[in-house]
């Protein structure tokens, strides 16, 4: 082949390479908003004039915890540490890892019977099997309504954040766990439904094909195939979303719910910075914590 | 026989209960006061009509009609977000790589001398586990917390703002990119490299290229939830929807309340598609 050939050759190689139109422009489009949102934003990089320096050193210096600004020692590091944890610390941390747990199994709840409901192979008329009489035009738009409404309701569930969820229903329910514990499920129930729906879309079909028939009902193949075939990917997703819960039930304490947040903003507000750090730190160990729990849960559910 | 599985079952029923109980999730406390109830009527009554102008009987001279200001706070929010989202790349695509075990463990530039075998394996172990802390530390605080710590470190910044949803999204970025690198088939790798590629070239143009649609698919879905943080961030004071929101409610002018979800529930309906559609576009 000779060089100018050999030139050809690869140019039409790079011509006819496969080309993903979508992905390509969804690239350059994501990659002009980026540009686009520094140019228009007001982003002034204002971090580190006098002022804002001043402040920092400020901060920094109250961030020693107060009985040890003197000079430090183990014992008081050890006291201020202890009072801390027993004041409030620990019964926080515990409360939080509560409304996470809770949440977390009320969106699997709702989330699992949602998550049949979303999927198409399940819902539509003739499922898994094509039935030897057609089912009529309407019957199956009625199965595909079913499906699309149950997915406009997940949109619905997981497009508002936690937070607002959470503030909303505070001046309803009160003050009390319920407001985060609903929020976080309300949350999760839009997230796990969707990717569970996506799970029973994606199972092997020939053993829920032959079990239909067979005369199986859609509740006894749920029940018999759908439940332990669908088990595993889904409770790999509930973990991994539960991980999440315990960084928001951290956070929504901020809103007025006695979680570890609510004492951070406490702390804050009476800029007790030494307070406020040391109790951002055990959430960071609370969220290991979950982390690792969820982690060993998973390789159980892995390995099963 | 019961297997693993119906363990973790009975356990997460229990942890369940012990949940209730501890955090006194009473079901009769489910039952909304009389003002609480109040509330709620009139909440929901205006579900289905969100409010298209002011509700304040005292309008403000000069103002922007409601419309314009509600697409101008998801304007902003679009901001925060594409700028949190590129810093948090920025931070997490060389974290996420240092993170990974695609630059220094099984030979993956063929480094030959004597010197690149021994720093291979003692720094390079060494910067590995940094880096996996760091990404770790940086993600372990939720951004609304880094966003109340920057604020007493430097008052209102909005420049702040985004540093604080592009911290822990950066660590979370690293962690996601070092498993996708780490998981992705080094046959690429190592054909380049036994045609004698530069170690630059190896990871160019043999491990990056196939981790690259998993990790551009990943930063797409994460660009959504920075819309849902930026949105929070309004809660603290920054120009976003939130902050109009709160105000709304708080002035119970629900119609408004529900202008400002809706237009919420657009901008990230409009992300989900984007992302999806794309996630599809590869799987195709």
């Amino acid at each position: 082949m000779s060089g100018a050939e050999r030139e050809r050759e690869v140019r039409r190689l790079r011509r006819e390479r496969p080309r993903r139109r979508f992905a390509r422009f969804s690239g350059w489009a994501l990659a002009s908003l980026a540009v686009y949102c520094w140019l228009a934003g007001d982003f002034r990089l204002d971090l580190l004039d006098e002022r804002r320096l001043a402040n920092l050193r400020r901060f920094l210096g109250e961030l020693v915890p107060y009985p040890l600004r003197e000079g430090f020692d183990l014992r008081v590091a050890w006291e201020w540490t202890v009072g801390l944890l027993s004041q409030r610390g620990l019964e926080a941390a515990i409360t939080t890892l509560a409304i996470a747990v809770a949440a977390i199994c009320l969106a699997g709840l709702v989330a699992s019977g949602l998550s049949l409901a979303a999927a198409r192979n399940l819902t539509t008329p003739e499922a898994f099997l094509q039935d030897p009489v057609p089912p009529p035009r309407w019957v199956r738009g009625a199965g595909l309504g079913v499906v699309y409404a149950t997915r406009a309701l997940l949109v619905l569930l997981r497009s508002i954040p936690e937070y607002i969820w959470a503030f909303l229903l505070i001046s309803v329910i009160g003050p009390s766990a319920w407001p985060a514990v609903l929020a976080l499920a309300i949350h999760n129930a839009g997230i796990l439904g969707k990717l569970g729906g996506e799970v029973v879309e994606n199972l092997e079909t020939r053993p829920l094909s032959a079990l239909r028939a067979l005369g199986a009902t859609r509740s006894q193949i749920v029940v018999t195939a759908i439940f332990p075939m669908a088990l595993s990917r889904f409770l790999l997703f509930f973990f991994y979303r539960w991980e999440t819960c315990v960084r928001e039930a951290t956070v929504l304490g901020m809103l007025g719910i006695v979680s570890l947040g609510y004492w951070i903003q406490d702390a804050r507000a009476r800029t007790q910075y030494d307070t406020m750090i040391f109790l951002v730190a055990l959430g960071v160990a609370l969220v290991l914590v979950g982390d690792l729990l969820s982690a060993v849960a998973r390789r159980v559910v892995r390995d099963a | 026989m019961i297997g693993a599985r119906s363990w973790v079952i009975a356990a997460i029923a229990a942890a369940g209960l012990w949940a209730g109980w501890h955090a006194d999730l009473d079901p009769r406390a489910l039952v909304p006061s009389a003002g609480g109830l109040q509330v709620a009527r009139e909440f929901f009554a205006r579900a289905l009509s969100p409010a298209l102008t002011y509700e304040s009987t005292t309008a403000v001279p000069g103002a922007s009609p409601l419309l314009v200001k509600a697409l101008g706070a998801a304007h902003q929010t679009l901001l925060f977000a594409g700028a949190a989202v590129s810093l948090a790349l920025a931070i997490g695509l060389p974290l996420g790589f240092l993170s990974s075990t695609v630059w220094w463990e099984g030979d993956p530039a063929g480094g030959e001398g004597r010197l690149t075998r021994v720093l291979r394996r003692t720094l390079a172990p060494l910067v590995y586990a940094f880096a996996r802390t760091l990404a770790t530390v940086m993600r372990s605080v939720h951004e609304l917390l880094w966003a109340v710590i920057f604020l007493a470190a430097f008052g209102m910044s909005h420049l702040a703002a985004v540093v604080a949803i592009a911290v822990p999204f950066g660590g979370t970025f690293a962690k996601v990119f070092s498993e996708l690198l780490d998981e992705a088939p080094r046959d690429t790798a190592a054909a380049l490299r036994a045609a004698g590629a530069s170690p630059l070239q190896v990871v160019v143009f043999g491990v990056l290229p196939r981790a690259q649609s998993d990790m551009t698919a990943y930063a797409f879905y994460r660009f959504e939830c920075a819309l849902r943080s930026s949105a929070v961030l309004g809660f603290f004071g920054y120009p976003t929807l939130g902050y109009y929101l709160a105000a709304s409610f708080e002035n119970l002018h629900y119609g408004e309340v529900w202008t400002y979800l809706y237009v919420l529930l657009l901008l990230i309906a409009a992300a989900d598609w984007w992302s999806g559609t794309f996630r599809r576009s590869f799987a195709a």
